[in-house]
Order: structure tokens, then sequence, then C-alpha cells
């Protein structure tokens, strides 16, 4: 099935509407599972106790789907694809389905996953499911827990979804260049129904997923040069036997244990790291912030109606803390990393740290076109200028009934 | 006190001074831009140091006999490149110069510094256009010497201007060329070529003296110690000497490398370029130019055995070989070969050692002050690097351009 970022997740969704019915009201879950709200709650419906065991898995992670149970299926595809982030600002990215981010992933909690991960890059890759109680061997760590996934492999993931809330996924091989390359896509679990307490606090109908994520798009082509250099080599070596035994540990930088590393600087391999190889450190300097692959004025509005909740979920798969700003607006934090807060807290400005999630609950209240952007300001400029970068607005649908009307104007620095 | 003095005196002429300077333009530019915006700035260097013994005594170009032992510096060259996108997708504009050290026998230290790089150069994805000093446009296979002028005569199509007190008019001219490309793998250029016209017999003949188009295939730099053509070529030169110097001469040329052993550990490659001379009239020797020009077959090749540990090179050992036959003068025939050992100690920084041979036959060897047979040997180290300050332009053959459709970034 080939999903892609416009339709991905619409198909899921379906999937989703299919499942639903299979797994009816009678599926096994462990100990701590309950089909309802939670009974410390408040008059709210928030939880207003800690529960000391909720971080242990509900379902035992090592588990295998049983017989009746529904398995969603997806096919993930990397490729190398030119994309326009900006009119005129085309680079080469690593894409999941030809898109930055990859395809939004949907499911409710307790559903079965399974991902065929088929690399068509010369570079490794995997996907490590950020957040996800997975079983060690399915965590996407490349010679950690998995080898990684060359030319035309396929590597099949399987897991159960666990825990309910924003989560994430990305490419866990040289993870930040190949974050920076685009590998990396929104993965949100649904609770069952009647247990998301977000809703049952601010009932909403509309969610929006905000994955935040910058560029520098000089690093970004150097290294992925590199790569694919070695890569394109490595794999022109696979077909004979001669050439591979020559390719030992040494010419990827693999080693068995830490005393075959050392074994081989005493034998005279030296190290990348080490100055007579790589000269001064290659610095990281992000030119372009991105919320969903795109900077401003390319960025997609988020909208809204006078007395109506929405959801947003911010997902940093970046590398710098992103300090999100609603103008006009205050809004409720309701969860960090998936997981409710003990209770929601009011704020206009939310940290979001790298590898990090928080959704926040948007209420419908100032009718306008309001701003809705990185306060960290390095992250509002493109290439250097201003404005640029980690920006969107939170559109009003009905702010000219209130007697607001919205002219939008991009002016960017001449 | 007194230093203090100095100091303040320094500062008011340094703030007199420091307008003019910054506010100062190099030139008047049709269009002055201001400000400019910072543009990619590459540095390239190449250091050559050899001790070296030769025998018989060296032969000047000016065939002078000097000393048998020297220290050589020749070949060492600093260039300076500046490229900036141009508005458009698929522009790149830039500039390059730089100097090389070559051999004198007018410096009393042995050395001058010759202007070898100075062009302009456009380049889209399907295009490049450059004008004014580079590589000549004839130049396809490099061989594994230790200097690129080593063996000219066998590696290089020859200058029939030049006087031959400066080697490096064979590999440097003049030109406006245009090359197109196909994948960015397969190059035709086509040149128009003002050789360097430094002989008292070519006076005059410093216009548009050389013509040509030739035709080359580059595989990828991946796959360079992996495939079994790496690179090949061929192409056609006309040179235009006056009918009083024997008239045009026509070159035909062409060369290959070729992997004995695809190996990116042990990597063997035979190397082998002819070049072909027909149409010029001269049929003896009077002075070196005349052994530039005249019709004649030659024929260059290397076999070099690379070994690169862990994927880097460690350590290389090339011989290579030279045979030039004049068609119209006989007993004018000459070999050469040079047997070359390089080890890496460092990026860039090799120790290098050379043993040369040439054997003259008696009417080539008239206008080398005699010299039949020549020996020498040379010990030494060459440190070369490359560096990009401000970069924003990638590699136009990089491997995503190659593969994954192109972007002029």
């Amino acid at each position: 099935m080939e999903v892609t970022k416009q339709n991905g997740r619409r198909k899921f969704l379906s999937k989703l509407a299919s499942i639903a019915g299979t797994m009816g009201a009678g599926m096994a879950l462990g100990d701590r599972s309950s089909a309802g709200p939670k009974e410390n709650t408040s008059p709210t419906g928030w939880p207003s106790q800690l529960v000391i065991n909720e971080t242990a898995p509900k379902w035992n992670p090592r588990d295998m789907p049983k017989p009746g149970e529904k398995i969603h299926e997806f096919n993930i595809e990397v490729t190398i694809e030119k994309i326009e982030i900006l009119p005129l600002e085309e680079h080469h990215f690593y894409t999941f389905n030809k898109s930055m981010p990859g395809p939004e992933i949907r499911v409710k909690e307790g559903d079965w996953v399974k991902v065929n991960l088929t690399n068509k890059t010369h570079d490794f890759h995997t996907i490590h499911w950020h957040g996800i109680y997975v079983p060690c061997e399915m965590d996407g760590v490349p010679l950690g827990t998995q080898y990684p996934v060359g030319y035309n492999q396929t590597f099949t993931y399987l897991w159960r979804a666990q825990p309910a809330g924003t989560h994430f996924y990305h490419c866990h091989n040289m993870t930040n260049m190949h974050i920076q390359a685009g590998l990396y896509g929104a993965l949100i679990i649904e609770p069952y129904d009647g247990e998301d307490i977000v809703q049952k606090t601010f009932p909403y109908e509309r969610d929006y997923t905000l994955v935040l994520s910058e560029v520098d798009t000089e690093f970004l082509r150097e290294q992925m040069n590199e790569m694919l250099m070695m890569g394109e080599m490595m794999d022109a070596m696979n077909g004979s036997k001669k050439l591979m035994a020559k390719m030992d540990g040494h010419m990827m930088g693999w080693f068995a244990n830490k005393e075959a590393f050392l074994k081989a600087i005493k034998d005279g391999w030296v190290p990348p790291y080490h100055q007579s190889r790589t000269g001064p450190a290659m610095r990281v300097e992000p030119n372009f912030f991105l919320i969903n692959g795109r900077p401003y004025p390319m960025t997609e509005h988020m909208h809204i109606k006078q007395g109506e909740n929405i959801r947003v979920r911010l997902i940093n798969a970046g590398i710098l803390v992103h300090n999100m700003h609603l103008h006009g607006h205050d809004f409720w934090h309701v969860c960090t990393d998936g997981s409710p807060l003990a209770t929601p807290v009011r704020m206009n400005t939310v940290p979001v740290f790298a590898g990090s999630t928080v959704d926040i609950m948007i209420q419908g209240t100032n009718p306008g076109g309001w701003h809705f952007h990185d306060h960290s300001d390095i992250s509002l400029m493109n290439n250097g200028k201003s404005p640029g970068g980690m920006m969107t607005m939170l559109m009003y649908e009905d702010a000219e009934e209130a007697g607001f009307k919205f002219k939008e104007i991009i002016a960017l620095d001449s | 006190m007194k230093t203090n003095q100095i100091g303040t005196t320094m500062m008011a002429l340094a703030a007199a001074l420091l307008p003019t300077i910054v506010l100062g333009q190099a030139q008047q530019t049709p269009i002055p831009e201001e400000p400019s915006i910072s543009p990619q700035i590459s540095l390239n260097g190449t250091a050559i140091g050899t001790l070296e013994y030769h025998s018989p005594r060296i032969v000047l170009p000016s065939g002078i006999k000097s000393s048998s032992s020297r220290i050589n510096l020749s070949d060492s060259a600093l260039m300076l490149g500046i490229s900036e996108r141009l508005y458009r997708k698929g522009g790149i504009g830039s500039f390059v110069i730089g100097g090389t050290t070559t051999d004198s026998d007018k410096s009393p230290s042995g050395t001058e510094f010759f202007l070898h790089k100075l062009y302009l150069d456009y380049q889209t994805h399907v295009l490049e256009g450059y004008i004014g000093r580079t590589d000549t446009g004839t130049q396809l296979v490099d061989f594994p010497t230790l200097r690129g002028d080593d063996l000219n005569e066998f590696v290089n199509v020859l200058n029939p201007f030049s006087s031959g007190e400066n080697i490096q008019e064979h590999r440097y001219t003049n030109q406006a060329t245009v090359v197109l490309n196909r994948n960015l793998r397969s190059f035709l250029n086509l040149h128009a070529q003002n050789l360097i016209s430094s002989s008292q017999n070519t006076v005059g003949q410093g216009g548009i003296n050389s013509y040509g188009v030739n035709f080359q295939y580059q595989e990828l730099a991946a796959m360079q110690a992996l495939k079994k053509v790496p690179l090949w070529g061929f192409g056609y030169e006309r040179q235009t000497p006056g009918s009083g110097f024997g008239g045009a001469n026509n070159i035909l040329y062409g060369g290959i490398v070729y992997n004995i052993a695809p190996d990116p550990v042990d990597r063997i490659d035979l190397r082998l370029q002819d070049i072909y001379g027909f149409g010029n009239t001269t049929s003896s020797f009077v002075n070196v130019t005349d052994t530039f020009r005249a019709p004649a077959n030659t024929i260059a090749a290397s076999l070099r055995w690379l070994h690169s540990p862990f994927g880097k090179p460690g350590h290389q050992i090339s011989l290579t070989a030279g045979y030039k036959s004049y068609t119209n003068i006989r007993d004018a025939n000459t070999l050469a070969l040079a047997l070359t050992g390089v080890k890496r100690l460092g990026s860039g920084f090799d120790l290098v050692l050379q043993y040369t041979y040439q054997h003259r036959q008696a009417a080539y060897a008239a206008v080398y002050s005699g010299v039949r047979d020549e020996h020498s040997i040379q010990l030494g180290f060459v440190f070369n690097f490359n560096h990009t300050f401000n970069q924003h332009l990638g590699p136009r053959r990089s491997l995503m351009n190659l593969q994954h459709q192109y972007i002029p970034d």
C-alpha cells in the first residue's frame, strides 16, 4: 500500500473505521486497562490523583498478535526526492513515501501496527518509534537493536500501539542528519472511545498536527553526499565475494565491541572524529525552520470558529527548543510526550523540547487572524532573512461575522 | 610614552585611510553592486618540495648546465575560487585566480611564479562556459607522476609557440571554452585557445592559434575504483603555426583509464594515452620549439597500485612510461619512464620518492645540449588541501545531482 502525506491520513482513518468494528468491546486488556473514564477524576473529568504505575505498558510489549486481532499494515519506502520548501529553494531530501514529513500514522491504542520499511537509497535507514512501548527488537536503533536496512532491503516492524497520545517516528541512523533530511512523521495513538480525557474536558472536532524541525541545508548536502558515496561503493562491492571480504568493519567504522574498536586503533585505524581526518568540527547551523516540512510563508494555516475548541499537537522532531507562542489568546497545555499533565496549564507560549511532544487546546475566543510561531526569533528566518521560518496562522472562519476582515499580506524582506 | 605616541599616530593614520579602503572598489564595474553578497570562497593549494640528484648535471631550458643536485619547489600552486549562485535556477558564476611555481634559470632562486589560472566561469546543469587562463582544453588523462609536468612531452599536447623555458606553457592556456554535458557524465568540450606564444620564432602568432573539440566520459567519483573503465575520451585539435613554421598541425588524441583490479582497497589501474600529430612540415630541429610542433606519435602509459587500507589512501606505487617518435625526422625518438612511490602521512600530506629516466636519440638530444640519457632521483614532501569558506554551493558532480535530478546548489 502506497501512503502519501496528502491521502495517507484518510486511508489510515478509513482503516480505523473498519477496525473499530472488528475490535468491538471484547478486546482483552491488561490489568491496567479500563474501558471507561478513570475513577480519580476532578469534576471536569481530568484525573486528579497520581497513578504511580501509569508508566507500565498496558500490554506486554513482547506479545504477538492473537488470531482474530486486527493488524494495520503499512508499506513505507525511503527515497531521495527534490523538494521545493520555498519558491526557488529546492533541496534533496530523504523521504518516507515521497513526503516530508512522512505520512501521519493514526491508530487506536491497543491496535497492532505492522510497517514494512523498504530502502530505495544507497544509505542505511531504520524507523524508531519514539515514545512507544515496543519490544526491544522493534526499537529501530541501527546496530543497537537491529541491523540497518540497506539498499533494496525491507525490514518489517510489528508492535502494539501503546501508550496513547501524540508521538512521532523517525529514522535513527545518523539521526541528526537523517531527521534534517526529512525522515520523520507524526504517530498519533488515540485512546479508546470514552477514555480521551482531553476530549472529555475540552470537546473538540478538529485537531492539527504540527511537526517542528530545522535543516542546515549545507550540512545536509555534504553529509548526504558523503554517505551516499560510501553506500554506493558498498552496494557495488556487494555482488563480489572477493570484494566483500575486504569490506570489514573498519571501512564503515563498525566494530563488534569496545575491544575490537580499541584493537583497530592499535592496528592503525584512525577514527573519523580525529582531527587528522576531519580538521575542525563541522558545525550544524540550521538556516530553515519548518512546520510540517515547510517554512513561512508556505506553512498551512490552522482554522477555528468562535466557541470552538481545537487540539494542536506539537511534535519537535528537530534539535532545538521551540517556544511556540500564540497571539491574542491563552491556551491550555494539556499533554506532554503524549501523556496528560497532572492538570492543564494556562499559557500563551509553550516550550517544545527536542524529541518532545506537546498538546495544546485553543479556544475560539478572539476572532481574527493570529500568528502562531516560535518565539526564539532566530527560527523566524529563512536563510537569515525575516520574516520566515517556524510560523503559521490561526484563522477564524467566522471572523467577518464578528466584524473583522482579515487580509493576508505576504511581506518578505526586500 | 614613545610607544603611545606611535600608537596614536598609527590610529589616526588608520582612521584617515580606513574609509577609503572600505569604500574603495578594486576596479570599476559596469553596474556597481553595493553591498555585494558574501560569496563562496574556495582555497586550494599544493606544495611540492623535493631534494634531487640528476645525472648528468641539470640542463636549464636556456641550455646552460647547472648543478647535479638541487632543491626543487616547482609545480607548487595556490588558487582562490570565488563563486555565487545566480538569480534564477541553474546558474552559478565563478572567478578563479591562481599561481604556480615554475623552474627558471632567470631567477636567482631558480623558481618563478606563473599565473596559471585566471578565468571566469558560468555554469548551469547542461552547460559550462569559461573564459580566461586555465588547463589546456586538450587534457584528458592525469598520470600518477610526482609533478604534473613530469614527462611533459609525453603526456601533454604540446604548445608549438612555446620557447620551452616555461614548461607550464604546455599545460595552461588562455581560452574560451564551452562544455556541454549529458547527465554530468559525458562531456563535450569545444574550445578556442590562445596558446602562450613565447618563442621568438612565433612572434605575432599570439591570437587564437589553436582550437578543437573533445569528448570525455567520467564515472561517478564513488565508482572510480570499482568500474572497469572509469574514464575515457578522445579529441581533435588544430594548431595554427604560420606557414613559415611548418604550417598548421592537426592532432588526434585519446586516452583511457582501465581498472585491471577494481578494488577500493588494492586498486591496480592502467592509464593509456596516444597523441598523434600530422600536417606540420617541420623536418628538422633547430631549437626546442621545433620539437613541439613537428609531427609525431606520442604514447604514454602508466601502471599504478593504490593501497587504501580501510578505504583511505595509504600508499601508491606507479610506473609511468612515454615514447615519442617523429614522423618526418629520423633518429629523433625519445622515451622516458618514472617510477614513483607515495606514502600518505596524513590527510593530503605525503612522503614521495621518484626515479626518472629519459633517453633521447641524437637528433632530439641535439636541442638538449646533446644529453642522450638522463637520470634523476627525487625525495620530498607534498601537501595539498582544498577548503571552502562560506559554503553554499555544492559540487556540481555530486552523487545526488548525478543520480537524483540536478539541483544547482
